[in-house]
């Protein structure tokens, strides 16, 4: 049931990024009077500025999901690629590979990203690039061991006998074993990607020119919104993370649970 | 030997590197060198400008300032803020207290809660009550730390009074403190608890499927005692690691809860060099914050190596 | 006296889609002091019912039929009543003592843990029991031994300690589930040796589970053969070896190397759908016509039981 409810909710969240256009009630740029409470007109009232903030909330599910979900497809990616080669050929590579990720992983990743921010024009492309470069690690460790798994089974070995290419065992006989693994990784860095978008624009360093849910309570934060206990303005966004981020896990954590069981 | 040399070496080297990026950065970034190295809140005439270009180095190749910045490393000088006036390892050293006094009560308590409640979740059988604790713990999950910080300063302090609203400073007695640091505490240990819980609740299902669970129950183990006396041990392995691999997150969202209580600590200095592009106090943190994720990781793989005898023989 | 009853036993497995009838309709009885070996080929349900007798069953499993100790059902008793017979009175060594063995613990916190779960003995006190069982076990450093992690013993020295740990609450009745499988022949002498002194020790009863005919010869006083979940033939063990009655008998005695090494033609039946009437007559060298249509009975002949038309 669980598993069920975050399926609906993740593809509700993707088409309402993908039609945003066609469904917000505003051009989430356009002014109206500031400070609205909700009412007919704007369901949740409008900002500082004037811009409704239900079509700010909409639109703004666009650059939360593609930081999200493209940090996410990077990492998966990279994770991949180094488990696979590193699983699969042992050796050297394997430990050169192994010794690259032990590094990364002790790298603190958000203070860096706080740092090159400082330093550069933030983006959400740079935000997506530089999370998606740094959260590959516990995938290529995950990968990596079912890899070394996988390539002891027997028709792996009788692929090697009939003298098939690495290339060939790797993407053909190894990949298609590795998904069951990767699937609840991939989710469960989409969630740890989007949290760390939202607190990076809480710092100021999110992307004015396309506001995410996170740089919308950042911007509610200093413009008076907690204070003026204008909660539908810090709450909504708030609330619009903890929901994508919630619904996307517990379809990680239950893909997780059944593939125990069915590997038992 | 407590750790393998392999290990160690990984720990140097990545020691190595990190440090290194940390000279690298500045350097490469677009901008000007000096900003980049004193902050855009140091304004100068030329001829300072001149000066300080062959106090720091900068006039000379880039070689001889890697090896100055290790140097300086080794004896402490992370540079000079001129945001705030003071040396940067004073100012990290006079902060970090508050950071670590939130963090390490959190990632204590939120072990053992997580490790305790998941383990339970993960042996008795689903019913409503377990399913709600997993639901709770799946919100928790999901939502960015400081995020649940504004609800409960809002709630708490705000609306009920319960708390103080605004951040402290270092006068104050223990009980002010405590107050203090009660609902920063109780956020991060909740979130930290929420990631342990997850994953001992996945390890303590796969744990009791196998044999020597049969065999417990064959001594005449009932109940609880089969998993605390069995299962636990091997259950929390995974968790262990968790910690270490997650101590750089948890840390950082430290620092957010931080700047949302106002608390004077290291999250809120990074927050001020921020808005104040004083660059030596984010690369001074960044070391330290550095320094801290690899001693914790060093820490778990001996506590790893305690609990799992089969990880001491290989060392 | 009958120290253990079991009657008409019969285990289902709930796999869906299907029903894996592991144990049909089994009635078996333990007398005091006496060695029962249970034997047959890999999967025809003898680790079914000895985990059943036990109820250590996974939950999908349907477990029906009385198995009587001490005027009690074991099947209908609470668990906490039984957890209290486990380990006590009726003990089990385990198959696969690589994985039955808790990786993270010592062999002495693991030998010692029935002591301090029932007798509530204290740690040292223990300690110093487990040691003297492996000093009469002829155990090599007994401390040592108390000290290591079971990854670093062989698999030989794990199926001893089992040994030692099934006997250290001085059990009514032991249950040994293929404690020689995958063992060299030294080593295989050696625990067969071991049973022997572990069962002398307190007269335990002994129900002995083995694929090993010549080891269940060596050590049973009786023993029973089964074939895909039932019994099909009961008798002292002297005579069943001098004259096996029951078809299978003979020819599983037949497939010893001694003997002649000559293979059971046909293979395994199903244990989703069973063939009807007699389970082994579409591999019997004796078949009726009958004996496709109609189950036999138990029939009492020359001193023992058998299921087979030929002797009704």
């Amino acid at each position: 049931m669980l598993n069920r409810f975050g399926l609906v909710l993740v593809v509700l969240f993707v088409l309402i990024a993908i039609l945003a256009d066609i469904i917000s009630p505003h051009d989430p740029w356009d002014r109206f009077e500031p400070y609205e409470k909700p009412n007919r007109n704007h369901i949740l009232g409008t900002n500082d500025i004037g811009n409704d903030i239900l079509s700010e909330l909409i639109h703004g599910s666009r650059a939360s999901l593609i930081v999200g979900i493209g940090a996410a497809i990077i990492a998966t990616l990279l994770g991949l690629l180094v488990g696979l080669f590193s699983g699969y050929f042992k050796g050297a590579l394997d430990e050169i590979f192994m010794g690259i990720t032990d590094i990364f992983l002790m790298i603190p990743r958000i203070p860096l990203i706080i740092m090159l921010a400082a330093f550069l024009k933030s983006s959400i492309w740079l935000i997506m690039l530089a999370l998606g470069l740094l959260w590959w690690t516990s995938t290529a460790r995950v990968v990596r061991s079912r890899t070394l798994q996988v390539r002891e089974m027997d028709y792996v070995a009788s692929a090697k006998c009939l003298g098939f290419k690495n290339r060939h065992i790797i993407f053909s006989d190894i990949l298609p074993n590795i998904f069951p693994v990767v699937v609840p990784k991939f989710m469960l860095t989409v969630a740890t990607a989007m949290i760390s978008e939202a607190s990076l624009s809480f710092l100021g360093l999110g992307d004015p020119s396309m506001k995410s849910w996170g740089l919308m309570i950042n911007f509610a934060l200093i413009k008076g919104g907690l204070v003026n206990e204008m909660w539908w303005w810090y709450l909504s966004p708030g609330l619009c993370i903890i929901l994508f981020v919630y619904s996307i896990v517990s379809l990680g954590f239950s893909f997780e649970e059944r593939k125990k069981v069915n590997l038992r | 030997m407590l750790l393998s040399k392999k290990k160690a070496l990984r720990y140097l080297i990545a020691l190595f590197i990190i440090f290194t990026l940390n000279f690298i950065i500045p350097r490469t970034m677009p901008g000007d060198p000096i900003t980049n190295l004193l902050g855009e809140n140091f304004i100068a005439s030329e001829a300072t400008i001149q000066e300080l270009k062959i106090e720091l180095g900068l006039d000379k190749s880039l070689s001889f300032q890697y090896l100055d910045y290790w140097k300086d490393i080794f004896t402490l000088h992370l540079g000079y803020s001129y945001h705030f006036n003071q040396k940067v390892i004073s100012i990290i050293f006079m902060r970090m207290k508050w950071t670590l006094a939130l963090l390490f009560p959190s990632i204590l308590l939120g072990a053992i809660l997580g490790t305790l409640l998941g383990a339970l979740s993960g042996w008795k059988k689903n019913n409503l009550g377990n399913k709600a604790t997993t639901w709770a713990f799946l919100a928790v999950y999901s939502s960015p730390p400081y995020f649940l910080g504004i609800i409960f300063l809002y709630v708490f302090s705000f609306k009920w009074g319960l708390f103080p609203f605004k951040g402290f400073y270092e006068t104050g007695t223990f009980l002010d403190v405590l107050q203090h640091l009660f609902l920063p505490i109780l956020i991060m240990s909740t979130f930290a608890a929420s990631r342990n819980y997850m994953i001992m609740r996945g390890s303590v299902l796969i744990e009791k499927e196998k044999l020597y669970v049969v065999y417990a129950r064959a001594k005449g183990l009932y109940g609880n005692s089969i998993l605390f006396r069995h299962i636990f041990k091997n259950a929390s392995l995974p968790v262990i690691t968790l910690i270490a691999l997650d101590f750089g997150f948890l840390l950082s969202g430290a620092l957010f809860v931080e700047i949302v209580f106002s608390m004077n600590g290291m999250g809120t200095l990074i927050y001020e060099a921020l808005l104040s592009r004083d660059y030596p106090v984010l690369q001074g943190c960044f070391l330290i914050i550095t320094i801290m994720v690899i001693a914790a990781n060093f820490f778990a793989d001996i506590l790893y190596s305690f609990i799992d005898p089969r990880v001491k023989e290989k060392a | 006296m009958d120290l253990l009853v079991i009657e008409n036993l019969k285990v289902t497995f709930q796999t869906p889609p299907e029903q894996v009838r592991a144990v049909d309709g089994v009635t078996l009885e333990l007398k005091q002091a006496e060695t029962l070996a249970l034997v047959g080929e890999t999967g025809c349900g003898k680790s079914t019912i000895a985990l059943s007798i036990l109820r250590l069953l996974p939950e999908n499993a349907d477990v029906r039929g009385k198995i009587i100790y001490r005027n009690n059902d074991l099947l209908l008793l609470p668990e906490k009543e039984l957890a209290q017979l486990r380990g006590k009175d009726i003990s089990l060594v385990m198959q696969n003592p690589a994985l039955a063995l808790n990786p993270v613990y010592s062999i002495g916190h693991q030998m010692t843990e029935p002591l301090i779960v029932h007798r509530r003995l204290k740690k040292p006190k223990a300690i110093q029991t487990a040691k003297n069982l492996l000093e009469k076990l002829h155990f090599k450093g007994p401390s040592n031994a108390i000290r290591a992690y079971p990854f670093e013993m062989s698999g030989g020295m794990k199926q001893r300690v089992l040994i030692g740990i099934s006997v250290v609450l001085s059990p009514k009745i032991i249950i040994a589930d293929e404690p020689t499988k995958g063992l060299d022949d030294r080593l295989r002498e050696m625990v067969l040796k071991e049973l022997r002194l572990v069962r002398e020790m307190n007269r335990s009863s002994m129900i002995f589970i083995s694929h090993d005919l010549n080891a269940a010869r060596e050590i049973s006083d009786r023993i029973a053969v089964m074939y895909a979940g039932e019994i099909l033939e009961s008798a002292a063990t002297q005579e069943f070896f001098k004259e096996p009655l029951h078809p299978y008998s003979q020819a599983l005695l037949e497939s010893l190397p001694e003997r002649g090494f000559k293979p059971i033609p046909g293979v395994s039946p199903s244990m989703i759908q069973p063939p009807r009437g007699c389970k082994f007559h579409p591999r019997c060298p004796d078949k009726k016509e009958m004996c496709s249509k109609q189950r036999p009975d138990f029939k009492r002949t020359k001193n023992r039981d058998v299921k087979c038309v030929l002797y009704s």
